[in-house]
């Protein structure tokens, strides 16, 4: 078992457009942990997301990102994903005329066809994998996630609803098995039993080898996927860790009261 | 008697009446066509060049083209045995002969193969090389060879053409009698001369048939030049479907015009694939000469380099309760120009029209630059209209999302490409013309 972190950050600056959105951040995920990340809107959560995924309008002034003891900011954001990390993302990009089936056959060989090699040059046997076998994988995922056949050949989230969108992002990860899954407010948009359906997928894709940041504003997820720390993110840095119990602490306070909590245990 | 070029003769450069003389002797012309071809000479010469002060050519230089310096023919016209060896290096070329109805294949100025399939031929249709058609059925030519659709006094390209055309095919299907398979054509231009190219064809009332035109060359040092002119004339009540694919190689100077007259209750359903050529004007216009007569027009163009496309769409609404709608769809990369400029026009009296047109435009270089001009003309006062034209870059967050999912930037953008012509695609329900579009985007777009 490697004692590496999956991901390790540290005192992590990030500005778009000259403007400083992340403040000294850090954060150490392990093998086999859940940490939930919350803070208020406009904290930096997003940022930090996009930032880990390789998004190219974000600019790291100070700090650095690693994956297994590597810095990721040599990496395009497709080898990032080809090496294991995915970003559920908080807003699904529509993209007209690409259609579902043909974007995840694309996406999924990417990756397995990078993870193969891996393997093989780490001595292990590569996987290739034929058609017959991604759809037979597909429409399985898809039955599991409760996401209709017919998604496969509508274009990639054109006309999804915000649910239907994020249960989408949840098929990705399914097929695409990532060691380091950030998933941006998948929760919200959902109703009851979709939460329940997606919150379920994402616990049986859970390995031992595998770290999960959740990023979420409700406690509600953290019933269904039970997070080993929490995080609270103010202003572009983490301000206060615990475990599970710190969100529903934060439930009962909120921010303010949290902050308030804050100062004066910083006066005194 | 095959009609065919003499091999080894040399023909100075640039058109001339003597030129015109000498072609039509080669071919051993009957003196009605080679009137008709000095008639169009005479048109050619009184026509002025057209100038950018002309709307139709504002945005279209043609200055640098070099009309004294091109050789007016050229070409062998040995026959082939068999179409493969010639069409080989032909994309979607090489297809199985149980998959076409007939092939008519024209090598530089001559046809080297000409073949309809007997079942096809039995039912009365005609399907051959032009000369072959001058021969046999001199009266249907007389009738329909740029009278109608495309006349001679056309305009100044469509007069030189009128005075030089070569090889040609000819398609003609009788009264009620449907075709399922295309009739391909294929027009290769191998040799540094101009290419001339005619695509004529005539469906009778009720008749239905799908012609699939493909103009295909190397690319040459010296400068080329190639002239289409495509005539489609459709019978009260029949169907034709009319694919083009243009991949001229980036010497050529094309210009193509095409004219469909649709009667009554006739649908055309169009598709211009422009991909080749270093210049390509192009105009393609439909007759609505009846009512419920349907145009379906669609278009792709995809250029690169320093390639130019000038594509002038004409939906004539000359008759009532005619429908036709349009959609063109162009990608252009590196330092690749478009021009798209669509009229549609309702005449007088063509009350009930309904007219579709969209342009839309994806840019995939800094450098590329795309002009659409969408216009309206309505004489009529119960009609509906709409057009759009759009000129957008490639969404980054798109791409980044893609990239998100492991999948490298150029096949994110090819990905991205082929999206925004897949709708186009799927309005083609030929799978092969599917697979064929498919790849020509892919091989654009680099991969
Ligand atoms: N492209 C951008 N241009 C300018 N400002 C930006 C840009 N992207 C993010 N920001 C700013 O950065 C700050 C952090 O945004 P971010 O999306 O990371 O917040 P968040 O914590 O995810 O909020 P929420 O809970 O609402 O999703 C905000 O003030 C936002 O306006
Ligand atoms: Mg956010």
């Amino acid at each position: 078992m490697s004692t590496v972190p999956i991901l390790e950050i540290e005192n992590l600056h990030v500005s778009i457009e000259d403007k400083e959105i992340l403040k000294g951040l850090n954060l150490t995920v392990n093998a086999g942990e859940i940490h939930a990340l919350m803070g208020p809107n406009g904290s930096g959560k997003s940022t930090l997301a996009y930032v880990i995924a390789g998004h190219p309008s974000y600019e790291v002034t100070e700090g650095s990102i690693r994956y297994f003891g590597e810095d990721i900011f040599e990496w395009s954001p497709d080898e990032r994903a080809r090496k294991g990390i995915f970003l559920a993302f908080q807003y699904p990009t529509v993209i007209p005329g690409v259609s579902m089936a043909n974007f995840l056959r694309m996406a999924v060989t990417n990756v397995r066809n990078a993870r193969a090699e891996a393997a093989a040059t780490d001595g292990g046997s590569a996987q290739p994998f034929t058609p017959r076998e991604f759809r037979k994988l597909m429409r399985e995922k898809m039955a599991q996630l409760k996401i209709d056949e017919s998604f496969a050949n509508r274009y990639l989230n054109e006309g999804f609803s915000g649910g239907e969108k994020k249960r989408a992002e949840i098929l990705q990860m399914a097929l695409l098995e990532p060691t380091l899954a950030i998933m941006d407010e998948t929760d919200s948009g959902l109703d009851i039993d979709a939460l329940r359906v997606v919150a379920e997928g994402v616990n049986s894709l859970m390995r031992p080898d595998m770290g999960v940041v959740l990023i979420t504003h409700y406690q509600r997820m953290l019933n269904f996927i039970k997070p080993h720390f929490v995080h609270i993110m103010m202003d572009g840095r983490i301000v206060q860790q615990g475990g599970p119990e710190l969100a529903l602490e934060l439930e009962e306070k909120g921010y303010e009261g949290l902050r308030a909590a804050l100062a004066a245990g910083a006066q005194s | 008697m095959e009609a065919t070029l003499t091999k080894g003769t040399t023909i100075p450069t640039g058109f001339t009446r003597e030129a015109v003389e000498e072609l039509s002797r080669q071919k051993g012309e009957p003196q009605w066509v080679l009137n008709a071809r000095l008639a169009a000479w005479e048109t050619y010469e009184q026509l002025p060049m057209p100038q950018r002060t002309d709307e139709e050519w504002r945005r279209t230089d043609i200055r640098p083209l070099k009309l004294d310096k091109l050789v007016p023919y050229a070409g062998v016209g040995e026959r082939v045995a068999s179409p493969d060896s010639v069409l080989a290096t032909v994309e979607g070329g090489v297809s199985d002969e149980s998959d076409r109805a007939g092939v008519v294949i024209q090598r530089d100025a001559s046809t080297v193969f000409s073949e309809i399939k007997e079942e096809v031929a039995k039912q009365g249709v005609i399907y051959c090389d032009l000369d072959t058609a001058i021969r046999e059925h001199p009266d249907l030519v007389r009738q329909y060879f740029m009278t109608q659709a495309v006349p001679a006094n056309f305009g100044k390209f469509e007069a030189l053409h009128a005075a030089f055309w070569q090889g040609g095919t000819f398609l003609y299907v009788p009264k009620n009698v449907a075709i399922e398979l295309p009739f391909r054509s294929f027009v290769l231009a191998q040799q540094p001369a101009a290419v001339f190219a005619h695509t004529l064809v005539v469906l009778e009332e009720g008749a239905e048939a799908f012609f699939v035109d493909a103009f295909n060359s190397p690319t040459l040092d010296e400068q080329g030049f190639a002239s289409e002119v495509v005539e489609l004339i459709l019978g009260k009540g029949s169907k034709l479907r009319y694919v083009q694919v243009q991949d001229w190689g980036r010497h050529v100077w094309n210009f193509m015009t095409e004219r469909a007259i649709l009667t009554n209750d006739s649908t055309l359903n169009s598709l211009h694939v422009t991909l080749g050529g270093k210049f390509s004007k192009n105009s393609i216009g439909s007759h609505l000469r009846g009512p419920n007569a349907l145009a379906e027009m669609l278009g792709i163009y995809f250029g690169d380099g320093d390639q130019f496309f000038d594509h002038h769409t004409w939906q004539l609404h000359e008759a009532p309760y005619a429908t036709s709608d349009l959609e063109f769809k162009g990608a252009l990369k590196e330092r690749a120009r478009s021009v798209y400029s669509g009229l549609i026009k309702v005449y007088e009296g063509a009350q009930k029209t309904d007219a579709f047109q969209q342009n839309r435009n994806l840019i995939l270089s800094r450098e590329a630059r795309a002009d659409s001009i969408p216009n309206l003309e309505i004489g009529a006062n119960d009609v509906r209209c709409t057009h759009g034209a759009t000129v957008a870059q490639v969404v980054p967050e798109h791409i980044f999302y893609l990239q998100a999912r492991g999948i490298p930037y150029t096949e994110a953008q090819k990905l991205i490409v082929e999206g925004f012509f897949r709708p186009v695609i799927d309005r083609i329900p030929v799978e092969e013309i599917q697979g064929f579009l498919e790849g020509a985007i892919a091989r654009k777009v680099g991969i």
